[in-house]
């Protein structure tokens, strides 16, 4: 296993990108959840999924304190001060959080691809990398659970329920190769087995999904077309999703601590 | 179906006795009427409150300036649901149902704690609520923790265990910014000006104007007065906001060396009235965003019920 | 396909028990509304394990709960139980002491009976001291359990989450001013 001095420019370079990708993903996705604080259908599912909003906000700060160690990033000014063109995550993620079904179905691929991807970095070569992965890992397993029982609580409901599913997984399928399509660094670092394959996670993913769906009796839509476009294209939506969440830090961006 | 009169009194003999022991009633315990209904009105107020109470610092998650703060507010709201849930809990045990007591709720015919009916202005209210709001709440919490029916009791016990994080965090939040930049400091004491009173008057009414609690402390569930918990607030709160540098909106505050107390002002009572019987700045905001959240979930409730029964039609 | 649920309110009731460690008895802590018993489960693990510490939570009905307090075993002068019937195994939780706590009744044992009336009976029988002030007994198959294997997953992120301990802010106080200027405001 190597540590941070270990890796050559070209490597470190390529792990922060790839680690600034991961955290951003964390970080967006985690935004979203936490618009339903106050709002959601239970008082008991409130309380699930600012859960799962802090789980990913802290999987954010795994991913961003794992690049500081490489670059001297501080987190908070990534998170607070860069401009909507910087940020790395996928469209998925900064799509507005829609009704519950929108919600728990863009919840249910996204662990997925978690639980595929973190199983994957605990063996990776860079030490730091598995370590954080087997944290994030753990919390995983219940994301994982929790979104899947609404996704077949959906599918097998009411007429109405199922409708919004299916809406839902129209909307949402055209984004979800977005997820393991490589970023230019990816290549070498999955040489030098610090982060893994996107075709065998690509595999795993939709293998996993295809069989949920299924028992759900839901099909995936064969219509949809792919979104084009890589990681540093984003839509309307992270625009005004920013310019909420920096307001406040960048008001007064001479601040120390807050 | 009545009971004798000599029977309800040897009942209600017994039942005070068990208080004055210190025995907690549990439900199946009998309990007089009168005991059960300000139970249910106090368990179910005090859950709205926490429930409705998420609204105002619910609404600054996505702008918390750093990740930390991101986080712990998330924490912080989140309690608020939690302990909404507690307290619905420990009032289903007395028989209404949360169906009932959301419907009030909504309806508009139940209360909750006025304070939060104003509104959050700047980030550094979400401090001050948790410095002022939830120290006021934690007096209340405290002395409610010992009260007589278990169910209450058990779930303020397990309030007050979580309570004391978000008075440390608004604190924290609050002392930095106090001592931070100009516009930090400009924003406490924004924050502070306008929710001093609200806290004051979140104790509730002057024991003059309070009719229900002699009989609250006779059976338990109430073991301090409105201005003996208030007075205690002031106290505590008042000179660490001074000593941070920032200036109380009371221009009568002032210590009387004599009772060793921080003597203030009056309180505006017109206010409070006003803002209890639903005129508030936000009173209509947080009940309709209320009103709207649980509309928009009808839908996901009905899929699980369905859902439910269709698993139990093929078991 | 069902296209009109049954009363869709906040769902059916169900007591949660968690147990804080291995060796310690599961715990009634409150109750959850949730759809099924498998959503109570994850709905009891966000509700009541947000803090530490946590190693296994039950879930059963509300309406599968048979709960009587001393009073009112000692008000019923017989205390009659079910005629017949298919013997069952009941688990039984009792409450013990009148002192503050957070938690309710505690698991005891498991006894086998016709009928919760029973149970209640037998449960006197079988755990007789310390004398209970209140006791719960529950049907064995009407109780769900969080898998034992994901239990690292389900309870040890809560001891993570640090920012949300009230230990982790230390102690926080302004520095005092000399107030003796200007009065004593």
């Amino acid at each position: 296993m190597s540590d941070a001095n270990r890796l050559d420019a070209k490597l470190q370079s390529a792990l922060v990108a790839r680690l600034t990708a991961m955290a951003d993903d964390e970080l967006i996705l985690g935004h979203r959840d936490s618009e339903w604080t106050g709002h959601a259908p239970l008082l008991e599912e409130d309380i699930a999924l600012a859960n799962i909003a802090q789980d990913e906000i802290g999987h954010a700060l795994l991913w961003l304190d794992a690049r500081s160690e490489l670059d001297g990033s501080d987190p908070d000014e990534l998170a607070f001060f860069r401009d909507v063109g910087a940020f790395r995550n996928v469209r998925m993620v900064e799509l507005p959080k829609g009704d519950w079904a929108f919600t728990m179905l863009r919840q249910y691929l996204f662990d997925a691809y978690e639980t595929e991807l973190l199983g994957r970095l605990r063996t990776s070569s860079y030490r730091p990398l598995a370590e954080a992965a087997a944290k994030a890992a753990k919390e995983e397993v219940f994301h994982l659970r929790h979104s899947a029982l609404w996704i077949e609580r959906l599918a097998l409901g009411t007429d109405e329920s199922r409708n919004r599913l299916t809406r839902a997984l129209q909307r949402i399928w055209p984004y979800i190769l977005q997820l393991w399509q490589p970023l230019p660094g990816d290549a070498a670092l999955q040489r030098a087995g610090i982060a893994p394959d996107p075709a065998e996670l690509e595999e795993a993913v939709m293998g996993r999904v295809s069989a949920a769906l299924a028992a759900a009796g839901l099909e995936p839509p064969t219509d949809a077309i792919p979104h084009p476009g890589g990681r540093d294209r984003h839509g309307e939506a992270l625009v005004s999703l920013l310019i909420d969440m920096q307001s406040v830090a960048r008001a007064d961006p001479g601040v120390e601590a807050w | 179906m009545a009971e004798p009169v000599a029977e309800e009194q040897e009942r209600l003999d017994a039942f005070e006795a068990r208080i004055a022991n210190g025995e907690k009633i549990e439900p199946g315990d009998w309990m007089p009427q009168a005991y059960r209904k300000q139970l249910v009105r106090m368990i179910s107020q005090h859950a709205h409150s926490e429930v409705v109470g998420m609204l105002p610092e619910g609404a600054w998650i996505t702008r918390a300036p750093s990740l930390r703060r991101k986080l712990i507010l998330i924490a912080k709201v989140q309690d608020e649901a939690g302990h909404g849930q507690y307290l619905y809990h420990a009032a289903e045990t007395l028989g209404v149902t949360r169906d009932e007591l959301i419907d009030a709720l909504l309806t508009g015919r139940a209360k909750y704690s006025s304070v939060f009916n104003y509104p959050t202005l700047t980030w550094a209210d979400v401090g001050m609520i948790g410095w002022l709001v939830d120290g006021a709440a934690i007096k209340n919490q405290l002395m409610l923790a010992q009260c007589s029916y278990g169910p209450y009791s058990r779930a303020m016990v397990r309030i007050c265990a979580e309570e004391t994080f978000h008075h440390k965090q608004g604190k924290e939040m609050v002392l930095t910014y106090a001592q931070g930049t100009a516009s930090q400091r400009t924003m406490a004491q924004s924050a502070l000006d306008r929710w001093w009173w609200p806290s004051l008057m979140m104790l509730g009414p002057h024991d003059s104007d309070s009719p229900n609690t002699p009989q609250l402390v006779r059976w338990g569930i109430k073991t301090k007065t409105n201005d003996q918990v208030r007075q205690e607030f002031v106290d505590e709160h008042a000179p660490e906001l001074m000593d941070a540098g920032l200036s109380l909106p009371d221009p009568a505050l002032r210590f009387d060396p004599s009772s060793g107390h921080w003597m203030h002002g009056p309180i505006d009572w017109d206010e409070f009235w006003s803002v209890v019987k639903g005129h508030g700045p936000v009173n209509a905001e947080r009940l309709a965003a209320r009103r709207r959240a649980f509309d928009d979930g009808r839908w996901v409730r009905e899929a699980m019920a369905a859902y439910a029964a269709r698993r139990q039609q093929a078991a | 396909m069902a296209s009109h649920a049954p009363q869709a309110g906040e769902g059916p009731r169900w007591e949660v028990f968690k147990q804080d460690a291995l060796g310690k008895p599961h715990q009634a802590v409150g109750s959850v509304h949730a759809g099924d018993a498998e959503h109570a489960l994850l709905m009891a693990r966000s509700v009541y394990t947000r803090r530490p510490a946590a190693v296994s939570l039950w879930v059963a009905p509300a309406e599968a709960v048979f709960a009587v307090t001393a009073e009112q075993l000692a008000d019923d002068d017989r205390w009659s139980v079910e005629d017949g019937g298919q013997e069952r195994r009941f688990l039984v939780f009792r409450k013990t002491s009148h002192r503050r706590s957070m938690t309710f009744v505690d698991h005891v044992g498991e006894v086998t009976a016709a009928g919760p009336r029973a149970a209640v009976a037998a449960a006197r029988q079988a755990f007789p001291e310390p004398p209970a002030l209140a006791w719960w007994v529950v049907p064995a198959d009407r109780l769900s359990a969080s898998p034992d294997a994901e239990a690292e997953a389900w309870f040890d992120p809560a001891g993570d989450k640090t920012y949300k301990q009230q230990s982790a802010y230390g102690l926080l106080a302004p520095k005092k001013r000399d107030r003796s200027k200007g009065g004593d405001r």
